[in-house]
Parts: C-alpha cells; structure tokens; sequence
C-alpha cells in the first residue's frame, strides 16, 4: 500500500478540488493508460485494489505504471463525537485526482487484454474514467 | 507518406477570446515559420485538419490566400479532456529538403515461447526527405529469445531514411514476464502510519 513514510505535518487542509490537471495528461511511459474525466480524491486502497485487478488479469507479461501517489492526509472525527475538541485524527492518504490526469498505464499486453485490465481497474476507482492510448500508437 | 491540402485562412484577431471565436467557428488557429521567414498566422478548417494530423508526420499543404505552403506539424497542442486540436505549430518545409523528425516504432512478429519484449523507445529520431516520411519503422522480433536486445541497427530502414540516434541505443528488450502475485494477498489495514519529524 502505498504511504509516505514521513511527513512534516501530519493534518493538512482539504485539497482542491478545482479545475483540471496541468501535468500528467499523456501516455508516457506504456501503451495504454487510464485518464481521468472527474475530480477525486482516490485513497491508497483504491490504488492498490485497482493495481491488483490489472496484474491479476495481464497475469504474465505486461508492465503497470501508478502515476499517482496518496500523499494529502484526509482526517476524521470519531463516531458519537461533539463539534470542536479540534480536527480529527489522520484516517486515509489520497491522491488528489483531476480531471485529464493519467492515473496508470499498462503495456507489453495486447489491446483486448489492456482494455479488460484497465476496465477492472476503472471499476475500482471513485471517479469517472477512459481508457487512452499512446499518442501515435497503432 | 500522406500529402494533405487544407484551405487556410489569415488570421487578424490574436489573443485567447479571437482563439475561442475560431474554435465554436469550427476553426483551429495555427502558425506556420522556418526557412527565416516572418511567422504567418492561419486558421485552419477543424475537421479536415484533425483527420490529416491523424497520421504522424503527415505533409500539408496550406493554400493560405492563392500562396501554397508544404509544412509539417512541429507542435500540436491538444485539450486533455475534450480531446480537440487547440493549436498547430507548423514547420514550413521545401521539396527535396532532409528534415529531422520522430518516427514512431512498429513491432512485428512474436517472440519465442514464454517471453515478453519491452519496447525501450516509442519513437526513434530520424532524417528523411521532406516529401518521403516514414509513418512506422518497423522491428522484427520474431523468435527472439529471453535476454536479447533489439538495437537501433535492428530498424528496417526505407532507402533515403537514416537515423539520427547512437546505433547500439537499445530499442527494445525481451524478457522473462513478471511472476503472478499470489491470490492471498492481503491488504493491510490502511492505518495512516507515516511519521512527523519530532518537534
């Protein structure tokens, strides 16, 4: 599971929510990838389970990028809790997912295997998706 | 290697609301310069120039007022999300001239039983005549065995292409595949652990 081994603080403000992403909105290094088209905030578990869905189906062969990382704490307060008391404790790591971003990438499968393994994958994800391809790929 | 004619139209209005005009106008805005010429702004029909641009390395020709321009597309700038062609920078080219550009990598046959290749490079960087650009080099990996490597003289070069990159620079390598995880993977509890330096 991926988790930041340390941190300078350990609550943050809510991350944005705005807009679309700047960077990462290309194929780069694999075949095929998996582009976002809503904002989310996508846990490490998310990650994980999605990674998991894909290795499983490729089985042999293929290559997966993650090219997001859970590095914004969100925090909650417990159940049965009155307001104030200050913030709750630290409860998941996210990413903080725009619309256009490229969250994984899959290559060295053929395209009805990609397409299968990147589909599962979608379905773990809290958000809406598409499936891309390289540009200038076949 | 495709030779598209696309009508372009000057371009006198600048900035982001004129570009946002031409867009909802089913236009693309566009540059065309090289060769030490002043740069000269276009618009280009949409439809007809997203279909050309399709096809990598593709040769236009611009009739830009009754003066034809052989151009190549340098940069094309695209929304992530819509997916349409916001801008094109276009390299004005003459007939004849070897140009530099990157050719996409195409990988043909099957490697041996119970190996995987990994292209290294998507692309390679080469010199071709302007008119005559390659759309695909391609790689043969037919029966290639785990722990080969396909290097840059390995590329089917057509006559008149040469390449621009070192020719031991690894194109793609063939391997063993990556082991299955075991099905009883178990995720562990998602305790946010990380740890804050000390006061």
């Amino acid at each position: 599971m991926l988790i930041p081994r340390r941190v300078k603080f350990r609550k943050q403000h809510h991350p944005g929510r705005s807009g679309a992403a700047t960077g990462g909105t290309e194929v780069s290094f694999g075949e095929w990838g998996i582009q976002a088209l809503t904002p989310a905030y996508v846990t490490n578990r998310q990650i994980e389970a999605a990674r998991i869905a894909m290795t499983r189906h490729i089985k042999r062969g293929g290559k997966v990028w993650i090219n997001i990382y859970p590095d914004r704490p969100l925090t909650k307060k417990p159940a049965e809790t009155r307001m104030g008391s200050g913030k709750g404790s630290p409860e998941w790591w996210v990413a903080n997912v725009k619309p256009g971003r490229v969250l994984f990438e899959l290559s060295g499968v053929n395209e009805e295997v990609a397409r299968e393994a990147l589909r599962l994958a979608i379905h773990k994800l809290p958000l809406k998706a598409r499936i891309v391809r390289r540009e200038g790929g076949e | 290697m495709s030779e598209q004619k696309l009508a372009a139209e000057v371009r006198n209005e600048f900035g982001k609301g004129a570009a946002r005009r031409a867009r909802r106008n089913a236009q693309i805005p566009a540059v065309i310069y090289g060769h030490g010429a002043e740069p000269l702004h276009v618009l280009l029909p949409q439809k007809a120039t997203t279909l050309a641009l399709r096809t990598s390395n593709a040769l236009l020709t611009l009739d830009v007022d009754g003066a034809e321009h052989l151009a190549l597309a340098k940069d094309i700038q695209r929304d992530p999300i819509a997916q349409i062609i916001e801008h094109v920078d276009l390299l004005t080219v003459r007939k004849g001239e070897k140009v530099h550009v990157d050719v996409n990598i195409h990988v043909a046959g099957e490697v041996a039983a119970g190996a995987v290749f990994d292209l290294e490079e998507f692309t390679v960087l080469v010199e071709a005549d302007a008119t005559a650009l390659p759309e695909t080099l391609t790689i043969n990996v037919e029966g290639r065995e785990i722990g080969e490597h396909v290097h840059a003289t390995d590329i089917e070069l057509p006559s008149g292409v040469s390449l621009l990159i070192p020719e031991d620079t690894v194109i793609a390598t063939v391997s063993a595949p990556a082991v299955a995880e075991p099905e009883a993977e178990t995720a562990e509890a998602a305790a946010p652990s990380a740890e804050t330096p000390a006061e």
